[in-house]
C-alpha cells in the first residue's frame, strides 16, 4: 500500500518536473535564422519558398493601413505588415548586396516573396523579400 | 594482453631458392604471362566484390560526405570540413588548429584582405578555438556578433528534433529557411564560406542546390550515434557507477532531467521532450577566457533575435572528447563543466532557480568535489564505450574492401584508430580504468600494423577489433 502510494507521488512529482520544465523551455519555439535569410535570394530559401511563402508581384499596397496585395500566378492575396515584419531588398540579381529594406521599398510591380506569421490563414508577414530593379 | 601475430598456424615456410637461376627464369616468364591474360578478368571480378553503397540513402550519404568534406561552394576555399575535422570528432581545438599550416582555409581571416575586418577574430581563433558568428544580423559587423565554440555534429539524429521544430546550432537558431538541418548548410555557406563581407550568392559564393542540401543532411544524421542509450549501464568501475548514479538522482545530480540517458532531450513524466533550450548562465560565468585576454566580446543572447538568452541541450555521451565545453568554449575540462552546474552562474539563472524551486530543500544543484569527478568519470566511460563502438564499426566496414579497395580501408582504419585513442584519451585523463586503456593501446598497434600491412590486414584489424571488445568487458558487462 505503501509503495503504491509512494510510486503514486513519484509519478506525480515527475509529471510536475515535466509540465515545469516544458514551460520554462517553451518559450524558444523553433525558427528560421533571420541573419542569413536576408542573403537567401527571393525563392530560394530551404524547405519554406514554394511551401509557406507566396511568390508573386505586388499589386496594390495601402501605406494607411501597411498592407500589400500581391498577385501570385493563381491567387490575389492581402498581407499585413506589422511592426516586427522583417522587409530585405533583394539585389542578387543585381550582383550587389541585399540591404535591410523599409515598408517605402514595397512598390507596385516588384516582385516579393513573403513569409507569413501563420501559413495557414496568410494574414501577417513575418518576413518580405522584395526585388530590386535598379542599384 | 599483448598482441598476436596474425600468421596463420601449419602454413609451411617460404623455399629459399626455386633451384636452377634457367628455371626459375622459366617459371617467372610463364607466372607473368599468365598474370596479364587473367588480370583484366581477375580485376573484373575483385571488382565486383567491393562493396557498393547498397540503396539509395547510402549513395545520398556519400554524397553528402564528399560534399561536406571537398565542397567550398566557390566561396574562400572552406569547407564544412574545415572546421567540422572528422579526425577532431567533427569539431575542432585549439591545440588541433596550432598544428594547421598558415594557409589553412580556417585562417582565410589571415590572409584574404576582404575578410581582416569583421569576419574572424583570428586571436580568438588560435587561442580559444571560437569562431564569429552574426546571428543578430549583419548590419553592425564591428559590435554585433557573437564568439562561439564549434559544436560537433555527431549524434545529430538524436539531437535536433524537437516538439517545437528542429534546433540547430548551440542556440537552435542557427539555420535559415526552416530552421532544419537541412537548411543549416545554407546559412553556413553565408557565414562562414563567403569571399567578401558583401555576401553577394552567385558572386561571393554559391548557394547550395536542394539535391546538395538533401545529401549534406543525410550525411551529417549519419554521423555518429544513431540511438539513445538506455540508463542504467551496468557498469564495472566504482567510481564510474556511482557518478551514473548521481547523474539519474533527480534529487541530487539532476542531469538525467535535461539530458535524459545522457543524450540531448529532456523528459516528460518520463516521456521523450526533444531537444530543449535552457538559459543555464554560461554567460554569467566570471573570468570567461576570451574576455581575459581583452578581446571584445558581447554578450551571447541565444535563441532569437533579441535573443532570449537561452541555448540548445547538447548529448552528453560524446561530451569528453568534444571539449572545451559550452557555446564559448569557456570551460576547458569536463571535470570543470560538471562543476559549473553546482556553482553560483548557473543556480542562480533560471535553470538553476527552477530546480531549487521542485527541491525540497530549495537547493539547485548541489554536489561536492567528489561527486563532481564521480558525475564526468561516468560520463568519461560512456563516451569512451562510444568511442569503441565506432572504432569497431569503422574496422567492420573496412574488412570488407580487398585488395582493390586498399584506400578506402586505410581510410576507415584510420577512422577507428582516431576513435580508439579517444577512448584511451578520454579514460586516461582521469586514471580510469587502466587495464582497459592498455587493451586499447594493443587494439591501436594493430589498426595501425593493419594499415601498412598488405598480406594480413584483415587479421590484424579482426585482432584488434577482439582487443576493443575485451576493453569493453572491463568497463561494462553489457555485451556490444
Amino acid at each position: 500500500m505503501n509503495g503504491e502510494r509512494g510510486g503514486r507521488r513519484q509519478m506525480a512529482r515527475s509529471w510536475a518536473v515535466g509540465i515545469a520544465l516544458l514551460a520554462l523551455c517553451a518559450g524558444t519555439p523553433a525558427h528560421g535564422q533571420m541573419a542569413t535569410e536576408r542573403y537567401i535570394p527571393i525563392g530560394k530559401s530551404p524547405g519554406v519558398s514554394q511551401k509557406v511563402t507566396s511568390v508573386g508581384t505586388i499589386d496594390s499596397l495601402s501605406v494607411r493601413q501597411r498592407t500589400i496585395t500581391i498577385t501570385e500566378p493563381t491567387v490575389r492575396r492581402t498581407v499585413a505588415i506589422t511592426a516586427r515584419t522583417r522587409i530585405w531588398v533583394d539585389r542578387s540579381r543585381l550582383k550587389l548586396p541585399n540591404l535591410a529594406g523599409r515598408f517605402d521599398d514595397l512598390q507596385r510591380g516588384r516582385r516579393v516573396e513573403v513569409k507569413y506569421l501563420d501559413p495557414d490563414t496568410r494574414l501577417l508577414a513575418e518576413w518580405v523579400k522584395v526585388e530590386a530593379t535598379t542599384p | 594482453m599483448r598482441a598476436r601475430k596474425a600468421r596463420e598456424p601449419g602454413r609451411p615456410p617460404l623455399p629459399r631458392s626455386f633451384g636452377a637461376a634457367g628455371q626459375v627464369r622459366s617459371h617467372g616468364i610463364r607466372a607473368v604471362a599468365a598474370i596479364l591474360v587473367a588480370a583484366p578478368a581477375i580485376a573484373a571480378l575483385l571488382a565486383a566484390c567491393e562493396p557498393r553503397p547498397a540503396d539509395s540513402e547510402a549513395a545520398l550519404i556519400a554524397k553528402g560526405r564528399e560534399l561536406f568534406f571537398n565542397e567550398t561552394f566557390d566561396g574562400n576555399g572552406r569547407t564544412c570540413g574545415t572546421c567540422h575535422r572528422q579526425e577532431e570528432n567533427f569539431t575542432i581545438t585549439p591545440s588541433f588548429i596550432a598544428t594547421l599550416p598558415k594557409d589553412d582555409p580556417l585562417f582565410v581571416a589571415e590572409f584574404i584582405p576582404a575578410l581582416k575586418h569583421d569576419f574572424e577574430n583570428p586571436r580568438l581563433m588560435r587561442e580559444f578555438g571560437m569562431i564569429l558568428e552574426n546571428l543578430d544580423g549583419f548590419d553592425s559587423l564591428a559590435t554585433r556578433f557573437t564568439m562561439r565554440g564549434i559544436p560537433h555534429v555527431l549524434a545529430l539524429r538524436t539531437s535536433v528534433d524537437s516538439p517545437q521544430g528542429p534546433r540547430t546550432g548551440w542556440s537552435g537558431d542557427g539555420a535559415p529557411g526552416d530552421g532544419s538541418l537541412r537548411g543549416f548548410a545554407m546559412g553556413a555557406v553565408i557565414q562562414h564560406f563567403t569571399k567578401r563581407l558583401d555576401r553577394v550568392p552567385g558572386v561571393d559564393f554559391r548557394l547550395p542546390t536542394d539535391e546538395e542540401l538533401d545529401a549534406l543532411e543525410a550525411f551529417q544524421r549519419s554521423i555518429g550515434r544513431k540511438d539513445e542509450l538506455a540508463l542504467p549501464l551496468p557498469l564495472r568501475g566504482t567510481i564510474a557507477a556511482r557518478g551514473q548514479a548521481i547523474f539519474l538522482d533527480d534529487r541530487l545530480g539532476k542531469c538525467n532531467i535535461c539530458h535524459r540517458n545522457a543524450g540531448a532531450n529532456a523528459s516528460l513524466g518520463g516521456r521523450d521532450l526533444g531537444n530543449a533550450s535552457f538559459n543555464t548562465g554560461v554567460e554569467d560565468l566570471p573570468d570567461h577566457p576570451a574576455r581575459l585576454a581583452g578581446e571584445p566580446v558581447p554578450r551571447d543572447d541565444g535563441f532569437g533575435i533579441p535573443g532570449d538568452g537561452t541555448f540548445n541541450t547538447p548529448p552528453l555521451i560524446e561530451a569528453a572528447d568534444t571539449g572545451p565545453f559550452f557555446h564559448n568554449n569557456a570551460v576547458e575540462t569536463l571535470e570543470g563543466a560538471v562543476a559549473f552546474y553546482t556553482g553560483q552562474a548557473f543556480n542562480n539563472s533560471p535553470s538553476g532557480r527552477f530546480l531549487a524551486s521542485i527541491d525540497s530543500n530549495g537547493v539547485g544543484i548541489r554536489l561536492d568535489a567528489t561527486q563532481v569527478v564521480a558525475v564526468a568519470a561516468f560520463l568519461r566511460v560512456v563516451n569512451a564505450l562510444e568511442n569503441i563502438r565506432l572504432s569497431n564499426e569503422s574496422l567492420e566496414k573496412s574488412t570488407a574492401f580487398g585488395f582493390f579497395g586498399i584506400a578506402e580501408a586505410v581510410t576507415l582504419l584510420e577512422h577507428g584508430a582516431h576513435e580508439t585513442e579517444d577512448a584511451i584519451a578520454v579514460l586516461r585523463g582521469a586514471g580510469l580504468h587502466p587495464e582497459a586503456v592498455a587493451e586499447l593501446e594493443s587494439a591501436k598497434r594493430l589498426i595501425e600494423r593493419a594499415s601498412r600491412s598488405l598480406v594480413n590486414r584483415r587479421a590484424h584489424t579482426r585482432n584488434a577489433m577482439q582487443e576493443q571488445e575485451r576493453a569493453r568487458a572491463m568497463l561494462t558487462v553489457e555485451k556490444s
